[in-house]
Protein backbone atom coordinates (compact mmCIF):
# COMPACT_ATOMS: atom_id res chain seq x y z
CA UNK A 1 0.00 0.00 0.00
CA UNK A 2 1.04 3.31 -0.61
CA UNK A 3 0.76 5.74 1.88
CA UNK A 4 0.41 9.67 1.89
CA UNK A 5 3.02 11.37 4.11
CA UNK A 6 3.17 14.85 5.73
CA UNK A 7 5.09 16.05 2.60
CA UNK A 8 4.52 19.40 2.02
CA UNK A 9 6.83 22.27 0.70
CA UNK A 10 7.84 25.99 1.85
CA UNK A 11 7.39 27.79 -1.17
CA UNK A 12 8.70 31.17 -0.01
CA UNK A 13 12.14 29.48 0.08
CA UNK A 14 11.87 29.01 -3.98
CA UNK A 15 14.39 31.00 -5.79
CA UNK A 16 15.08 29.96 -9.56
CA UNK A 17 17.94 32.42 -9.51
CA UNK A 18 19.36 30.56 -7.23
CA UNK A 19 19.22 26.96 -8.18
CA UNK A 20 16.26 26.45 -5.42
CA UNK A 21 13.34 24.55 -7.50
CA UNK A 22 12.03 23.91 -3.92
CA UNK A 23 12.38 23.20 -0.41
CA UNK A 24 10.62 20.48 1.50
CA UNK A 25 9.69 18.69 5.04
CA UNK A 26 8.30 15.82 5.73
CA UNK A 27 7.83 13.88 9.26
CA UNK A 28 6.57 10.20 8.87
CA UNK A 29 3.37 9.40 10.84
CA UNK A 30 3.41 5.49 10.96
CA UNK A 31 5.29 2.57 9.23
CA UNK A 32 4.91 2.79 5.76
CA UNK A 33 6.41 2.42 3.10
CA UNK A 34 7.04 5.67 0.81
CA UNK A 35 7.29 5.15 -3.12
CA UNK A 36 9.67 7.73 -4.69
CA UNK A 37 9.50 8.56 -8.17
CA UNK A 38 11.76 9.48 -10.81
CA UNK A 39 11.24 13.19 -11.52
CA UNK A 40 14.59 13.78 -13.18
CA UNK A 41 15.86 15.90 -10.59
CA UNK A 42 18.77 15.81 -7.77
CA UNK A 43 17.75 17.04 -3.60
CA UNK A 44 19.97 17.53 -0.92
CA UNK A 45 18.23 15.90 2.01
CA UNK A 46 19.07 16.32 5.82
CA UNK A 47 17.74 12.54 7.24
CA UNK A 48 17.10 12.95 11.38
CA UNK A 49 14.71 10.82 14.16
CA UNK A 50 12.27 13.37 15.34
CA UNK A 51 12.08 11.33 18.53
CA UNK A 52 16.19 12.56 19.14
CA UNK A 53 15.45 16.40 18.59
CA UNK A 54 17.17 18.70 19.69
CA UNK A 55 20.19 17.58 20.34
CA UNK A 56 20.68 14.89 16.78
CA UNK A 57 22.92 15.59 14.06
CA UNK A 58 20.80 15.64 10.42
CA UNK A 59 22.73 13.16 7.93
CA UNK A 60 23.16 14.43 4.58
CA UNK A 61 22.22 12.68 1.93
CA UNK A 62 22.61 13.79 -1.78
CA UNK A 63 20.43 11.83 -3.89
CA UNK A 64 21.15 11.98 -8.11
CA UNK A 65 19.07 11.90 -10.87
CA UNK A 66 17.04 8.61 -10.91
CA UNK A 67 14.80 6.91 -13.65
CA UNK A 68 12.72 4.51 -11.70
CA UNK A 69 11.10 4.68 -8.79
CA UNK A 70 11.95 2.72 -5.18
CA UNK A 71 10.29 2.33 -1.73
CA UNK A 72 11.40 3.51 1.25
CA UNK A 73 10.49 1.83 4.43
CA UNK A 74 9.66 4.86 6.52
CA UNK A 75 9.10 4.50 10.45
CA UNK A 76 7.69 6.76 12.60
CA UNK A 77 9.79 9.49 13.38
CA UNK A 78 11.92 9.71 10.38
CA UNK A 79 11.87 12.91 9.38
CA UNK A 80 13.34 15.04 6.06
CA UNK A 81 13.87 18.28 5.28
CA UNK A 82 15.21 18.75 1.43
CA UNK A 83 15.90 21.11 -0.93
CA UNK A 84 15.51 20.01 -4.64
CA UNK A 85 17.79 22.10 -7.04
CA UNK A 86 17.26 23.30 -9.97
CA UNK A 87 17.90 21.52 -13.35
CA UNK A 88 21.66 22.51 -14.19
CA UNK A 89 22.70 24.02 -10.75
CA UNK A 90 24.08 20.10 -9.16
CA UNK A 91 27.52 21.41 -10.21
CA UNK A 92 27.49 24.95 -8.81
CA UNK A 93 26.44 23.58 -5.83
CA UNK A 94 28.31 20.13 -5.43
CA UNK A 95 31.18 20.58 -7.30
CA UNK A 96 31.02 17.82 -9.50
CA UNK A 97 28.20 16.63 -12.34
CA UNK A 98 25.20 14.34 -11.15
CA UNK A 99 26.29 11.43 -13.23
CA UNK A 100 28.77 10.51 -10.72
CA UNK A 101 26.11 9.81 -8.95
CA UNK A 102 22.68 8.70 -11.44
CA UNK A 103 20.86 6.39 -10.09
CA UNK A 104 22.30 6.71 -6.52
CA UNK A 105 23.18 8.83 -3.90
CA UNK A 106 25.94 9.73 -1.12
CA UNK A 107 25.10 9.62 2.19
CA UNK A 108 26.48 10.67 5.49
CA UNK A 109 29.94 10.33 5.50
CA UNK A 110 30.45 9.77 1.82
CA UNK A 111 27.98 13.21 1.05
CA UNK A 112 31.00 15.33 3.30
CA UNK A 113 33.87 13.84 1.83
CA UNK A 114 32.60 14.99 -1.68
CA UNK A 115 31.27 18.04 -0.74
CA UNK A 116 33.32 19.63 2.63
CA UNK A 117 30.77 22.44 2.66
CA UNK A 118 28.28 20.48 3.96
CA UNK A 119 29.57 20.11 7.24
CA UNK A 120 28.25 23.91 8.14
CA UNK A 121 24.49 21.67 7.72
CA UNK A 122 25.20 18.71 9.78
CA UNK A 123 25.67 20.82 13.35
CA UNK A 124 23.05 19.68 16.14
CA UNK A 125 19.72 20.33 15.24
CA UNK A 126 17.68 22.47 17.83
CA UNK A 127 14.69 23.47 16.17
CA UNK A 128 13.49 21.45 12.95
CA UNK A 129 11.80 23.93 11.46
CA UNK A 130 14.92 25.72 11.01
CA UNK A 131 16.28 23.35 9.09
CA UNK A 132 14.72 24.33 5.52
CA UNK A 133 15.68 27.85 6.18
CA UNK A 134 19.52 26.55 6.83
CA UNK A 135 19.48 24.43 3.37
CA UNK A 136 18.59 27.34 0.98
CA UNK A 137 21.06 29.45 2.67
CA UNK A 138 23.20 26.95 2.43
CA UNK A 139 22.63 26.49 -1.64
CA UNK A 140 22.20 30.01 -2.44
CA UNK A 141 25.51 30.58 -1.07
CA UNK A 142 27.13 27.58 -2.62
CA UNK A 143 25.66 28.97 -5.96
CA UNK A 144 26.77 32.42 -5.91
CA UNK A 145 30.17 31.41 -4.94
CA UNK A 146 30.36 29.27 -7.86
CA UNK A 147 31.58 29.87 -11.47
CA UNK A 148 29.98 27.03 -12.54
CA UNK A 149 26.54 28.61 -12.81
CA UNK A 150 24.63 26.85 -15.48
CA UNK A 151 25.63 29.09 -18.92
CA UNK A 152 22.74 31.14 -20.64
CA UNK A 153 22.94 28.43 -23.81
CA UNK A 154 22.44 25.62 -21.01
CA UNK A 155 19.80 27.10 -19.58
CA UNK A 156 18.13 27.80 -22.31
CA UNK A 157 18.19 24.00 -23.58
CA UNK A 158 16.86 22.95 -20.44
CA UNK A 159 14.38 25.06 -20.67
CA UNK A 160 13.14 24.09 -23.71
CA UNK A 161 13.19 20.26 -22.70
CA UNK A 162 11.00 20.99 -19.38
CA UNK A 163 8.94 23.74 -21.46
CA UNK A 164 7.86 20.83 -23.96
CA UNK A 165 6.54 18.45 -21.16
CA UNK A 166 9.83 16.32 -22.13
CA UNK A 167 8.02 15.85 -26.01
CA UNK A 168 10.43 17.03 -28.36
CA UNK A 169 13.24 14.63 -30.08
CA UNK A 170 16.71 15.19 -29.51
CA UNK A 171 17.05 15.96 -33.10
CA UNK A 172 14.18 18.45 -32.62
CA UNK A 173 15.56 20.43 -29.94
CA UNK A 174 19.47 20.28 -32.04
CA UNK A 175 17.65 21.65 -34.86
CA UNK A 176 15.68 24.36 -32.56
CA UNK A 177 19.09 25.56 -31.22
CA UNK A 178 21.10 25.34 -34.20
CA UNK A 179 23.40 22.83 -32.78
CA UNK A 180 24.40 19.88 -33.50
CA UNK A 181 22.83 16.25 -32.07
CA UNK A 182 25.70 15.22 -30.65
CA UNK A 183 26.72 19.05 -28.62
CA UNK A 184 23.09 19.26 -27.52
CA UNK A 185 22.87 15.04 -26.30
CA UNK A 186 26.66 16.09 -24.07
CA UNK A 187 25.60 19.81 -22.91
CA UNK A 188 21.99 17.63 -21.21
CA UNK A 189 23.97 14.94 -19.95
CA UNK A 190 26.43 17.23 -18.38
CA UNK A 191 23.38 18.97 -16.44
CA UNK A 192 21.28 16.58 -15.29
CA UNK A 193 23.32 13.47 -15.38
CA UNK A 194 21.13 11.36 -17.32
CA UNK A 195 20.42 10.20 -20.94
CA UNK A 196 18.91 13.47 -22.70
CA UNK A 197 16.33 10.77 -24.20
CA UNK A 198 15.52 9.66 -20.96
CA UNK A 199 15.48 13.08 -19.14
CA UNK A 200 12.61 13.45 -21.41
CA UNK A 201 10.69 10.79 -20.92
CA UNK A 202 10.64 10.94 -17.11
CA UNK A 203 9.30 14.58 -17.95
CA UNK A 204 7.30 13.29 -20.42
CA UNK A 205 5.67 11.22 -17.08
CA UNK A 206 5.50 13.23 -14.97
CA UNK A 207 3.39 15.90 -16.94
CA UNK A 208 1.18 13.18 -17.78
CA UNK A 209 0.62 11.94 -14.27
CA UNK A 210 -0.29 15.52 -13.19
CA UNK A 211 -2.79 15.66 -16.30
CA UNK A 212 -4.68 12.48 -15.09
CA UNK A 213 -4.60 13.17 -11.38
CA UNK A 214 -4.27 17.14 -11.12
CA UNK A 215 -5.90 18.40 -14.40
CA UNK A 216 -8.71 15.90 -14.47
CA UNK A 217 -7.98 14.95 -17.85
CA UNK A 218 -9.49 11.04 -18.69
CA UNK A 219 -6.35 8.75 -20.03
CA UNK A 220 -7.12 8.79 -23.44
CA UNK A 221 -7.08 13.10 -23.35
CA UNK A 222 -3.86 12.43 -21.29
CA UNK A 223 -2.07 10.55 -23.18
CA UNK A 224 -2.95 12.83 -26.37
CA UNK A 225 -1.72 15.93 -24.85
CA UNK A 226 0.91 14.57 -23.09
CA UNK A 227 2.59 13.25 -26.16
CA UNK A 228 2.30 9.30 -25.90
CA UNK A 229 0.84 7.44 -29.30
CA UNK A 230 -2.07 5.75 -27.27
CA UNK A 231 -3.23 5.04 -24.02
CA UNK A 232 -1.42 1.97 -24.15
CA UNK A 233 2.02 3.65 -24.03
CA UNK A 234 0.96 5.91 -21.61
CA UNK A 235 0.24 2.77 -19.43
CA UNK A 236 3.46 1.56 -20.35
CA UNK A 237 5.28 4.41 -18.91
CA UNK A 238 3.49 4.76 -15.91
CA UNK A 239 4.45 0.79 -15.23
CA UNK A 240 7.86 1.14 -16.18
CA UNK A 241 8.86 5.02 -14.27
CA UNK A 242 6.25 4.40 -11.56
CA UNK A 243 5.43 0.72 -11.06
CA UNK A 244 1.66 1.34 -11.34
CA UNK A 245 -1.27 1.59 -13.22
CA UNK A 246 -2.94 5.13 -14.17
CA UNK A 247 -5.85 3.96 -11.55
CA UNK A 248 -3.75 4.09 -8.64
CA UNK A 249 -2.15 7.49 -8.78
CA UNK A 250 -4.38 8.78 -6.02
CA UNK A 251 -2.02 7.15 -3.58
CA UNK A 252 1.13 8.65 -4.64
CA UNK A 253 2.73 11.99 -3.16
CA UNK A 254 3.84 14.27 -6.41
CA UNK A 255 6.11 17.03 -6.08
CA UNK A 256 5.81 20.62 -7.07
CA UNK A 257 8.20 20.69 -10.41
CA UNK A 258 9.16 24.36 -11.49
CA UNK A 259 11.55 24.31 -14.77
CA UNK B 1 -20.55 39.53 -24.96
CA UNK B 2 -19.21 36.46 -23.33
CA UNK B 3 -15.15 37.04 -23.49
CA UNK B 4 -12.99 39.48 -24.91
CA UNK B 5 -9.07 38.98 -25.98
CA UNK B 6 -7.55 40.44 -23.13
CA UNK B 7 -3.68 38.98 -23.55
CA UNK B 8 -1.35 37.40 -25.85
CA UNK B 9 1.63 36.05 -24.03
CA UNK B 10 4.57 35.05 -25.74
CA UNK B 11 6.98 32.39 -23.58
CA UNK B 12 10.22 33.24 -23.92
CA UNK B 13 13.47 32.31 -22.68
CA UNK B 14 14.66 35.36 -20.79
CA UNK B 15 11.80 37.97 -19.64
CA UNK B 16 13.76 40.53 -18.90
CA UNK B 17 16.14 40.36 -22.38
CA UNK B 18 12.62 40.62 -24.27
CA UNK B 19 11.14 43.22 -21.98
CA UNK B 20 14.59 45.11 -23.30
CA UNK B 21 14.52 44.57 -26.38
CA UNK B 22 10.96 45.31 -27.04
CA UNK B 23 12.02 48.44 -25.76
CA UNK B 24 14.99 49.25 -27.92
CA UNK B 25 13.44 48.11 -31.00
CA UNK B 26 9.46 48.80 -31.34
CA UNK B 27 9.82 51.80 -28.61
CA UNK B 28 7.14 50.13 -26.76
CA UNK B 29 7.28 50.80 -22.42
CA UNK B 30 7.01 48.16 -19.23
CA UNK B 31 4.04 48.43 -17.74
CA UNK B 32 4.84 45.35 -15.06
CA UNK B 33 7.25 43.38 -14.37
CA UNK B 34 6.70 40.36 -11.44
CA UNK B 35 9.39 40.22 -8.92
CA UNK B 36 10.26 36.76 -9.99
CA UNK B 37 11.32 38.08 -12.92
CA UNK B 38 8.93 35.11 -15.00
CA UNK B 39 6.23 37.65 -16.39
CA UNK B 40 5.99 40.77 -17.71
CA UNK B 41 3.69 43.22 -19.51
CA UNK B 42 3.88 46.12 -21.75
CA UNK B 43 1.83 49.30 -22.77
CA UNK B 44 -0.26 48.20 -25.42
CA UNK B 45 -3.87 49.28 -24.87
CA UNK B 46 -6.56 47.34 -24.73
CA UNK B 47 -4.99 44.30 -25.62
CA UNK B 48 -1.99 43.42 -23.43
CA UNK B 49 1.20 41.82 -24.76
CA UNK B 50 2.91 40.23 -22.06
CA UNK B 51 5.87 37.65 -21.62
CA UNK B 52 6.09 34.56 -19.90
CA UNK B 53 9.15 32.91 -18.82
CA UNK B 54 9.51 29.15 -20.30
CA UNK B 55 9.22 27.68 -16.76
CA UNK B 56 5.91 29.08 -16.47
CA UNK B 57 5.00 26.69 -18.76
CA UNK B 58 5.93 23.76 -16.43
CA UNK B 59 4.18 25.50 -13.41
CA UNK B 60 0.81 26.49 -15.41
CA UNK B 61 0.37 22.64 -16.27
CA UNK B 62 0.91 23.69 -20.06
CA UNK B 63 3.60 22.44 -22.21
CA UNK B 64 4.52 24.41 -25.39
CA UNK B 65 7.17 24.36 -28.24
CA UNK B 66 9.52 26.74 -27.30
CA UNK B 67 10.51 29.66 -29.83
CA UNK B 68 13.67 29.90 -31.21
CA UNK B 69 15.62 31.99 -33.75
CA UNK B 70 17.37 29.57 -35.56
CA UNK B 71 14.08 27.69 -36.24
CA UNK B 72 11.15 28.32 -38.39
CA UNK B 73 8.73 30.66 -37.22
CA UNK B 74 5.77 29.74 -35.20
CA UNK B 75 2.51 30.03 -37.31
CA UNK B 76 1.17 33.49 -35.61
CA UNK B 77 2.44 36.96 -35.53
CA UNK B 78 2.39 40.02 -33.26
CA UNK B 79 1.22 43.40 -35.35
CA UNK B 80 2.51 46.25 -34.41
CA UNK B 81 1.02 49.48 -35.61
CA UNK B 82 3.02 52.34 -36.72
CA UNK B 83 2.52 56.14 -37.86
CA UNK B 84 5.25 55.16 -39.65
CA UNK B 85 6.32 52.23 -40.74
CA UNK B 86 9.03 52.43 -42.31
CA UNK B 87 10.55 54.16 -39.83
CA UNK B 88 9.32 51.46 -37.44
CA UNK B 89 11.33 48.76 -39.48
CA UNK B 90 14.55 50.48 -39.64
CA UNK B 91 14.50 51.18 -35.64
CA UNK B 92 13.70 47.50 -35.59
CA UNK B 93 16.39 46.15 -37.63
CA UNK B 94 18.94 48.32 -36.20
CA UNK B 95 18.00 46.78 -32.55
CA UNK B 96 18.92 43.16 -33.93
CA UNK B 97 15.05 42.06 -35.28
CA UNK B 98 16.02 39.84 -38.13
CA UNK B 99 14.75 41.64 -41.43
CA UNK B 100 12.27 38.92 -43.37
CA UNK B 101 10.71 41.32 -45.54
CA UNK B 102 10.65 45.53 -46.00
CA UNK B 103 7.50 47.75 -45.48
CA UNK B 104 5.53 47.46 -48.66
CA UNK B 105 2.52 49.06 -49.83
CA UNK B 106 -0.49 46.23 -49.87
CA UNK B 107 -3.15 46.51 -52.73
CA UNK B 108 -5.34 47.94 -49.91
CA UNK B 109 -3.73 50.46 -49.19
CA UNK B 110 -1.52 49.77 -46.12
CA UNK B 111 2.00 49.28 -45.60
CA UNK B 112 3.11 46.16 -44.56
CA UNK B 113 6.75 44.66 -43.35
CA UNK B 114 7.78 42.32 -41.03
CA UNK B 115 10.89 41.01 -38.94
CA UNK B 116 11.67 38.82 -36.34
CA UNK B 117 12.14 39.72 -32.90
CA UNK B 118 15.05 38.14 -31.10
CA UNK B 119 13.40 34.83 -30.14
CA UNK B 120 12.13 34.29 -33.36
CA UNK B 121 8.31 35.51 -33.09
CA UNK B 122 7.62 36.92 -36.10
CA UNK B 123 6.35 40.92 -36.08
CA UNK B 124 4.69 42.78 -38.49
CA UNK B 125 5.10 46.49 -38.44
CA UNK B 126 1.96 47.80 -40.08
CA UNK B 127 0.46 51.04 -40.64
CA UNK B 128 -3.52 51.71 -39.45
CA UNK B 129 -6.45 50.53 -41.35
CA UNK B 130 -8.56 53.17 -39.45
CA UNK B 131 -6.89 56.62 -40.73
Amino acid sequence: MLARQTYHELDHLTDLADGIEAVWASVSAAHSPYRVLPDGRCDLILRFDAADVPGVRPVPVITGPTSTFYDLALTPGAGFAGLRIRPGFFRAVFGFDPGRIAEGHLRGEEALAAQPALAGLVAPVQRVEDLPEQLAAFVRGQVRKSRERPALHVSTLLGAVHASGGRMSIAELARLHGMSPRSLHRLLREATGLPPKLYAEILQFQRAMRLVRDQGLSPAAAALEAGYADQAHMSRAFRRFGGMSPARLSDVTLVTLRG
Amino acid sequence: MAVRFGYGILYVPDVAATVAFYQQAFGLSLRFLHESGLYAELETGSVTLAFAGEAMAEMNGVAIRPVRPADLAPGLEIALVAVDPHDAYDRAVKAGSIPIKPVEQKPWGQLVGYVRDCNGFLVELCSSMNG
